[in-house]
């Protein structure tokens, strides 16, 4: 595939993949792939284990060269060192060395940039101020995860992008990290998030692209991801039930049955007419989880 | 260049709170040439031997910060992540040969003040320049081959590799004894390795002696053959060790 012309490119996108395809000796990892970035959005990247959301993050980052299409970073190539100026990166895997402490990694790490965020200020905000001297490998792996984040904005970046980083943290260290990329959002940076937590994509995101087995499935906002699937969750109880229409999936507990379909209409209609004696009848959209789930054939 | 003296001041500072990575190839050489070469009265002998030792300093400052070094780290996730900040490859092997080059000039320098303090080693004023050039020169061609090392051998195999490499090249280019005493089979091999050219050249320099073309140009094929080892296991690591 050839590369695109410039004009074919989102001129608003900070960060953008086009077309991109990638194949590793023994599996296809991406096959054309688009995804664009933006000035104040947070966009989701869903997907299963293995769908090829870490390879398209490495590829937006210059980790690795797509075999076609083509990846930009603020208009540049992002293998270029200059291109990666003004973004942050949370890795999905975190470690440090043992031997230097909290303070002199985040003062290596801000070496980098022209515009640095004071460490003090950041340690401050990332709830490590206490920990500035102690051994950065030698940190819990929550403090680790918090390091992780705390040096994606050192570089007082305009995107920043993080693979799974609130995976290890407890309740409290999310919601707090939540509030940094709100207000970082707020601010008009760009936050590419990849997550296994759907809540944090409900709480967060803008949009939402899921990606499944190296292609781009769906996206949309989360209410447009929800929406396009259509799937509703009808709870009801009956003491017995017949074969029904667009049911994709019955969960049966002691009589009360939760159904999940495309057509709730349909459904009920269809119940009615059998004469199913049901009681307590409840229709309700399913959660970004249940639709991711429908989405990319329940293999999360 | 901010940038490259920050990596460089980094990685000093990890090898200095590491002092069990760092103090064999810090004190081997000059506890060697103290236990194995002892005091003489033979001025040019003892001038030999300390050039000799010098190199040995320095082949082990190569072979353990670069071959074992990048070995260990470049499958971390914090060389990952480095990988992501805008740095470029050659920065931050730049900090390494910093750092690298800070210890190597600290090893050598052991065998040196020692060999003087305890041996009538005689360097004239106007061979120090040369030998300085020629301790260099051969220190680039041993760090690229320390280079080469760590792209293409594992973690778990660096150190004894290393270690291995550091001793039989020591011995087998004529480090040790002098080449005259070499025994039998090891004394053909020996004009071919990259040490022995290296102290061919070193030795003349420093004795203020011809040195022959052939030994420059030897040098200069091992420097080429390890740089592209080392741009060829770069390469490859890139392709791998992002996932």
């Amino acid at each position: 595939m050839p590369e695109m012309t410039n004009d074919a490119r989102d001129p608003l996108a900070v960060a953008e993949l086009r077309g991109v395809h990638k194949r590793y000796r023994k599996a296809i990892a991406l096959r054309g792939v688009d995804l664009q970035l933006r000035p104040g959005e947070l966009v989701a990247l869903l997907g299963p284990n293995g769908a090829g959301k870490t390879t398209a993050v490495g590829i937006l980052l210059g980790q690795r060269r797509p075999d076609a299409g083509s990846a930009r970073l603020f208009g540049r190539d992002p293998t270029l060192p200059a291109a990666r100026r003004s973004v942050g990166v949370t890795p999905q895997e975190v470690g440090f060395p043992d031997n230097l402490t909290v303070a002199e990694v985040v003062d290596l790490v801000r070496v980098h940039y022209p515009y640095p965020a004071a460490t003090s200020e950041l340690l401050e905000r990332f709830g490590l101020a206490e920990m500035a001297g102690r051994r950065a490998g030698g940190l819990s792996g929550g403090e680790q995860r918090r390091l992780a984040v705390a040096l994606a904005f050192a570089g007082r970046p305009q995107a920043v992008v993080m693979d799974e980083p609130t995976s290890g943290l407890d309740v409290e260290a999310r919601h707090r990290l939540w509030e940094v990329v709100r207000a970082f959002v707020a601010d008009g940076g760009a936050v590419l998030l990849t997550t296994h937590y759907l809540e944090e994509a409900q709480a967060l995101a803008s949009r939402v692209v899921v990606i499944a087995g190296g292609e781009l499935i769906a996206h949309g906002s989360v209410e447009e991801i929800v929406a396009r699937v259509g799937l509703s969750r009808v709870h009801l109880r009956a003491p017995a039930l017949p074969d029904v229409p667009a049911v994709i999936r019955v969960e049966v507990n002691d009589g009360s049955y939760t159904l999940y379909t495309a057509d709730p209409d349909e459904l009920v209609r269809a119940l009615s007419l059998q004469g199913v004696a049901f009681t307590g009848l409840q229709v309700e959209r399913a959660s970004l989880e249940e639709a991711f789930l429908s989405l990319t054939g329940g293999a999360s | 260049m901010k940038i490259v003296l920050a990596h460089g001041k980094t990685q000093t500072l990890q090898h200095l709170r590491a002092p069990g990575y760092l103090l064999p190839t810090l004190a081997m050489p000059g506890l060697f040439y103290f236990l194995f070469e002892g005091q003489d009265q033979d001025v040019g002998l003892v001038t030999h031997l300390m050039a000799s030792y010098a190199m040995w300093a320095i082949l082990g400052v190569a072979f353990f910060q670069f071959g074992v070094g990048i070995a260990e780290e470049r499958t971390t996730a914090w060389e990952r992540f480095l990988r992501t900040l805008p740095l470029s490859a050659g920065q931050r092997l730049g900090g390494r040969v910093l750092s690298a080059a800070t210890f190597a000039a600290a090893a050598a320098a052991v065998v040196i003040v020692e060999a003087h303090l305890i041996n009538p080693v005689s360097v004239a004023a106007d061979r120090w320049l040369p030998w300085s050039l020629a301790l260099l020169t051969g220190g680039v061609v041993v760090a690229l081959g320390g280079i080469a090392m760590g792209y293409w051998v594992s973690r778990r195999a660096a150190t004894a590799l290393a270690m291995l490499a550091w001793l039989l090249l020591a011995y087998l280019g004529g480090l040790w004894a002098l080449p005259a005493e070499l025994p039998g089979w090891t004394e053909a091999v020996s004009p071919y390795l990259p040490t022995r050219l290296w102290a061919e050249v070193t030795w003349a320099a420093v004795l203020g002696q011809p040195s022959a073309l052939g030994d420059w140009l030897g040098l200069l094929a091992y420097a080429v053959g390890f740089a592209v080892l080392a741009l060829w296991g770069y390469r490859r690591d890139e392709g791998t060790s992002y996932r």
